[in-house]
């Protein structure tokens, strides 16, 4: 009875009509004063592996709170297979691996997993959840007796135990070696060929670029990139160009100054780094403005470093605008003051 | 939900806390509580065997179905399970009923085991007066079942336990389950929670009538403390 469901392939996920997973629109989300959640609008599609990049503190667990139902957004609107989360999760349409997830206490593993799977609408057989999770051998342990990333383990049982369409994993790996880690991966990448959308929040930027098709960057609240991870590293305009310039080559080096779409430029002595948001129009140029580049080589940087490019980017860009903030205040004000003494 | 109540019944049975407070407490307070009163003959209408017996059913019911209950959710709140279950298909409203039901089952023994003592030391009742008071007895545990649930949201998880401690002993103290109260200050106890429980046992007991006060007391306790635990509850899921 099991099988037929199980036998759900990719192709029937995806069909024609399946519509949209998950979308946010306009979403925000205040606690207090502090704006947690600020304007995000984005769509999830059927079969996509989306992860969700964010330093700490971006807005990250709000968000996966507010997708699931968890908490309400103070503005805009969150729906889950077109309807409220709620009623998605009610249907076991979604399987959630919480960061914080407690476990039952007092029973054993088998007993929860068994639990999970009954009362999932579309529940596998507790062995077989077991075993694609890797604990059958921990199967009669005490929930309370597990290892960090044996609990970790056991937690994403219970988010795979029935036949969801989402599965969503809030740093899934924390607390598992690497060892683990990568099985992990593999058995996520099977539950994300057999046509499930995966989303996942992680800190291991690796694992983004590894194995997500589509990278979504919260940033203080704000949603600053999303894309292929190819594309967040274009979009942090990381192309790293690298070539030695010798003197008797006769080159003019101020024309390194005008060469097109480079964000930063390091000379030291013959040694010429650039960074370029389009590696191809910058060597182009170098070759045009008559510039002999010996041992050049033009290099991509990790998701890291453009994660890094692209939270600084927008740090850099909130700075300013709170400088513009504060003279235009500190302008309207010396206006003011000067109107007073005018007045008296 | 079936498959909840069952798990959870299985994790209280197994709960070493259960055995303590719920069996074996009840037992060494009774053998202590009738030897001390020894030279007594009877306590509020009826014999001091009679009195400890109820009193100390009642102490296992109320321990198993209020403090047990009470620390349980909030150490599941604290650990993060309880939100885990709102995402499952599981209804709303399953983990506290299945709270509850598991309880229920599992207050049943502490009755029972207190009753074996009691026949032991001698006390005699008719068959249908066993049961009646058994029932009248198990049917109270649900009212402080809800009181525990109560508990368990009351505050954030980490003061939770103080705020247990101290409303069961003064109910129990108020209560008369060391004891009866005397004087006005009795006048007042004997409308507690606790003590009205108590007074209900005392009467399936003895099959002698129970006013119109007593009856309406109990359910206004029910009511407040079901709405109570709705409420708080409610508070929890959309603050967590």
């Amino acid at each position: 009875m099991s099988t037929s469901v199980e036998q759900r392939t990719g192709a029937a996920r995806r069909g024609p009509g399946s519509g949209e997973v998950a979308v946010f629109r306009n979403v925000s989300k205040q606690f207090g004063a502090v704006t947690a959640v600020n304007d995000i609008s984005l769509t999830l599609h059927p079969g996509e592996t989306v992860a969700f990049l964010g330093p700490n503190g971006a807005g990250k667990s709000t968000s996966i709170d507010m997708l699931l139902g968890l908490r309400d957004p103070s503005s805009g609107s969150v729906t889950l297979f077109g309807g409220t989360p709620r009623q998605a999760i009610l249907d076991g349409r979604v399987g959630v691996m919480l960061q914080s997830g407690g476990l039952m206490p007092d029973v054993k593993v088998r007993e929860l997993v068994a639990f999970a799977c009954k009362i999932h609408p579309r529940g596998y057989r507790a062995d077989q959840v077991l075993e694609t999770a890797g604990i059958t051998e921990i199967a009669d342990r005490k929930v309370d007796k597990l290892s960090g990333g044996q609990e970790q383990r056991v937690r994403f049982a219970l988010a795979t135990a029935g036949d969801s369409d989402l599965i969503v994993l809030d740093e899934p790996t924390t607390g598992m070696d690497v060892n683990a880690r990568q099985a992990f991966w593999a058995v996520m990448r099977a539950q994300a060929d057999a046509g499930r959308t995966v989303l996942f929040a992680t800190h291991y930027l690796e694992e983004a670029d590894s194995f997500a098709d589509r990278v979504l960057v919260m940033h203080k609240g704000r949603l600053i990139a999303d894309g292929t991870s190819a594309e967040i590293k274009a979009r942090a305009g990381l192309r790293r160009i690298s070539f030695d310039v010798h003197p008797q080559d006769g080159a003019d080096l101020s024309l390194l100054n005008r060469l097109p779409d480079v964000t930063t430029l390091d000379v030291s002595g013959h040694t010429v780094r650039i960074s370029s948001n389009d590696a191809d129009a910058t060597v182009a140029a170098i070759y045009r403005a008559g510039l002999y580049p010996r041992g050049l080589e033009v290099t991509g940087v990790g998701l890291e470093q453009a994660f890094v490019a692209i939270t600084a980017d927008q740090d850099a860009a909130d700075l300013n605008a709170a400088h513009l903030n504060a003279a235009q205040q500190t302008a309207a004000q010396q206006t003011a003051e000067l109107g007073k003494e005018n007045a008296r | 939900m079936t498959t909840l109540i069952k798990l959870e019944l299985l994790r209280v049975l197994r709960n070493r806390r259960y055995l303590v407070f719920t069996l074996i407490l009840p037992v060494i307070l009774y053998s202590v509580m009738v030897g001390a009163y020894g030279k007594v003959d009877t306590l509020d209408g009826v014999s001091v065997k009679e009195y400890f017996m109820v009193a100390m059913a009642t102490l296992g019911t109320v321990s198993a179905s209020m403090t047990s209950n009470a620390s349980r959710i909030a150490l599941e709140r604290k650990s993060g399970w309880a939100r885990q279950l709102r995402l499952t298909a599981l209804p709303g409203y399953g983990y506290v009923v299945a709270k509850i039901a598991s309880t229920a089952a599992s207050t049943l023994p502490a009755i029972l085991v207190v009753f074996a003592l009691a026949y032991g030391q001698g006390v005699r009742l008719s068959a249908s007066e066993w049961v009646l008071l058994g029932l009248t007895l198990w049917a109270g545990g649900f009212v402080f079942a809800a009181l525990g649930v109560a508990l368990g949201y009351s505050a954030a998880p980490d003061s939770i336990q103080p705020v247990i401690m101290i409303v069961y002993t003064v109910m129990l103290i108020l209560g008369g389950t060391y004891g009866q109260i005397g004087g006005s200050f009795g006048s007042f106890a004997k409308w507690t929670p606790m003590a009205l429980y108590n007074q209900f046992g005392r009467v399936a007991q003895s099959g002698s009538s129970i006013g119109a006060g007593p009856m309406l007391a109990v359910l206004g306790y029910a009511l407040a403390f079901i709405g109570l635990a709705a409420f708080l509850y409610q508070r929890d899921r959309r603050e967590s």
